[in-house]
């Protein structure tokens, strides 16, 4: 099991290097960081993972961008819309993470979804920085959010992954202090270690359900 | 007023923290502003005052939080909740929490090495380190190049430098490592990392 952060950014997006974050990251507890635009390797011990987040675009586009990069090894995330286009998305094979769940609206993410992210592998991303650094209502928002995707989760068991979206050091947290976040959206230890290894979960393999033989 | 006996007095825990970004001037009270918002803004004003924070030291970088005993599971989600401090961008990792302050201040404090004595006829030890006065820290170097641009350095701890750009125009601070100047400094290598 490999504890993840699921977004960062790093220079130019950000203001640290991929090689600083990944330090920090190990010094922060983790064993791998996805990257947005930034090409794979291991830095300090920490597994830096190709990152491409999706956003703003229509479904056909998405279809477009995940058969261009599907061989390429990336953890292709895309930004969550309404609840036709999440359905979408999740349907379409190679989509591994949906983001930004917090800032769609209150129907993007129902049930039907909930079922589908979990048939086809899909994570839903609980996005830490709306926590960290939202006050007030947007906080409120989100934890209401997560709650409710946490809801779901428990019913209809499709991955979660973490991240902190930090385009920053100061951004990033420590794996415990991750979990005391998560404590807010009603997520126990448990809950915070398979979500650490979501990312992991949702790139790996699928285990055939008959295996022969002979 | 007489202090109460000690069986009568509320008893509490010390958090110990590390400010970063390394080197930010802060002020005490600024920075207990910022932890109070933080936990007022997270658990509202009756928790907050259960917990009752307060920011008891502030020296090498170190920061030394007070809150009643049972609740540092709070105050810590609340300080991983601090972003900034009177518009400096800040961040605190949280190292330990204790019963006394002594045991914390012993965690940050520099160790005091004892001198040596030299022997007549050797040249006396030339300060290694003048710029950095902290153990483990190398001599800073004036500027360095990345991304096209000249930075100066801010810090350097082993891997890990900070640098700013030079001029007035442009004043974020950025994290980098060695390998990356060294890497940036060749002409063949793009302006990403």
């Amino acid at each position: 099991m490999k504890i993840t952060d699921a977004a960062v950014y790093p220079f130019p997006l950000g203001d640290a290097s991929v090689r600083r974050l990944a330090l920090e990251a190990a010094a922060l507890g983790y064993d791998s960081i996805v990257a947005a635009d930034t090409p794979s390797g291991t830095y300090g011990g920490v597994e830096v993972r190709s990152g491409l987040m999706i956003r703003d675009v229509p479904v056909k586009d998405v279809i477009s961008a995940v058969k261009r990069y599907k061989d390429a090894g990336k953890v292709i995330s895309v930004q969550a819309a309404n609840n036709s286009f999440n359905r979408a998305v999740i349907g379409t094979k190679g989509v591994h993470i949906l983001r930004g769940i917090q800032s769609a609206d209150k129907t993007a993410f129902d049930h039907v979804a909930a079922k589908m992210a979990a048939d086809n592998r899909v994570a839903v991303d609980i996005d830490l920085s709306a926590i960290i650094g939202g006050r007030s209502v947007s906080r409120q928002r989100a934890i209401h959010r997560y709650m409710d995707i946490m809801v779901l989760e428990q019913r209809f068991e499709f991955p979660v992954t973490l991240s902190t979206h930090a385009r920053s050091l100061l951004d990033m947290r420590h794996v415990r202090d991750i979990a005391g976040l998560c404590s807010l959206i009603g997520m126990d230890v448990p809950d915070v270690e398979r979500a650490l290894a979501g990312v992991g979960m949702v790139l790996a393999p699928p285990k055939q359900a008959v295996t022969v033989i002979a | 007023m007489s202090t109460r006996p000690p069986t009568l007095r509320e008893k509490r825990r010390y958090i110990l923290a590390r400010i970063e970004p390394a080197g930010t001037q802060l002020e005490q009270k600024d920075l207990y502003y910022a932890i109070s918002d933080a936990t007022t803004t997270l658990w509202g004003d009756a928790t907050t005052a259960i917990i009752t924070p307060a920011v008891v030291a502030l020296e090498h970088g170190h920061v030394v939080i007070r809150c009643r005993r049972g609740t540092e599971r709070e105050l810590a989600i609340a300080l991983s909740t601090v972003t900034a401090c009177r518009d400096v961008r800040i961040c605190l990792r949280i190292i330990a929490a204790s019963g006394t302050i002594e045991s914390l201040r012993s965690r940050f404090r520099p160790k005091k090495i004892p001198k040596t004595k030299t022997q007549p006829g050797s040249e006396p030890e030339t300060e290694k380190n003048p710029a950095g006065a902290d153990a483990g820290i190398e001599p800073v170097q004036p500027a360095c190049t990345f991304a096209k641009k000249t930075f100066q350095i801010l810090h350097c701890n082993g891997q890990k430098v900070d640098v700013i750009e030079k001029g007035f125009k442009n004043t974020n601070r950025l994290f980098l490592t060695k390998d990356d100047l060294e890497n940036l400094n060749a002409t063949t290598i793009s302006d990403r990392i």
